[in-house]
């Protein structure tokens, strides 16, 4: 398995552990496609995104490697009430990856969290459904 | 002598209730309302504008303005109501996204929707 893929399954796997605002079953993906009529139900996704490579040091390389970590809930009524409880999800992810090391993959170290739109307009508009992409980079040096 | 395409509005919507529909319920929460619509374009799409693709099918209704009672009350679509349309031993559930005149005259209501669910019956 590659780094990419190790520590997108790591973090899957500290979304699916850890008691956020609501349960997740969070899974990873290369090509993630759903059908709204599924969409009734939360969907959290992580698609492996991208490497950054750079050399710290003469004798290291180092590598920042970001995933997009997808939240996305058909809504009903689209009140604040019902959309603050995705918003208020999201926020829990993002402040749970906040200088998180993975516990299956330790040697990666939490850079950033990206988060520049709340939630997809077009998705709000179009299908009435939540969609919010955050992205997450992880440095790994060897 | 009156608005000669104004009536033959009205013929050709009465034409359209009598001979080009079927049964729907029409529903915004626990209210709903038995209608005849007319099935317009059917389209299965995806958006790609996302990380996460979504696939849907988008369907247009054609209702009568005068059809669309609710509680004793004419009202206008609401994004968020559902029609839900028996085919076989299936519903399928629609979702309204948006709606439209789709004539001069305001007789008939086209409501854009997707699919969001199927029930057994």
């Amino acid at each position: 398995m590659s780094v990419m893929t190790d520590v997108a399954d790591a973090i899957v796997a500290e979304l699916n552990a850890v008691t956020l605002s609501q349960p997740v079953a969070a899974v990873r993906s290369y090509l993630p496609q759903y059908k709204l009529t599924e969409m009734q139900t939360l969907h959290v996704t992580v698609v492996p995104k991208g490497i950054v490579l750079a050399n710290p040091d003469r004798s290291r390389s180092q590598a920042d490697y970001s995933f997009d970590v997808a939240v996305q809930k058909k809504f009903s009524t689209g009140s604040n009430e019902e959309l603050d409880v995705l918003t208020d999800l999201v926020q829990d992810i993002v402040s749970f990856f906040r200088n998180k090391r993975l516990d299956s993959f330790p040697n990666a170290v939490w850079m950033k969290t990206e988060l520049p739109l709340l939630y997809a307009p077009d998705h709000m508009d179009q299908l009435r459904q939540f969609t919010s992409v955050l992205t997450l980079t992880y440095r790994v040096i060897q | 002598m009156g608005d000669l395409l104004d009536k033959g509005s009205a013929w050709l919507e009465s034409q359209r209730t009598l001979h080009m529909t079927r049964d729907v319920t029409y529903a915004r929460g626990i209210l709903t309302a038995v209608v005849k619509a007319t099935i317009g374009r059917t389209e299965y799409e995806t958006d790609d504008g996302q990380v996460v693709r979504t696939e849907f099918t988008d369907r247009d209704f054609l209702i009568s303005v005068a059809d669309l009672i609710l509680n004793g009350i004419a009202t206008l679509p609401e994004e968020g109501d559902q029609i839900r349309e028996t085919q076989g031993t299936s519903l399928l559930i629609f979702e309204v996204m948006g709606w439209r005149y789709s004539d001069p005259y305001r007789r008939t209501f086209r409501l854009e929707t997707k699919h969001v669910g199927t029930e057994s019956v």
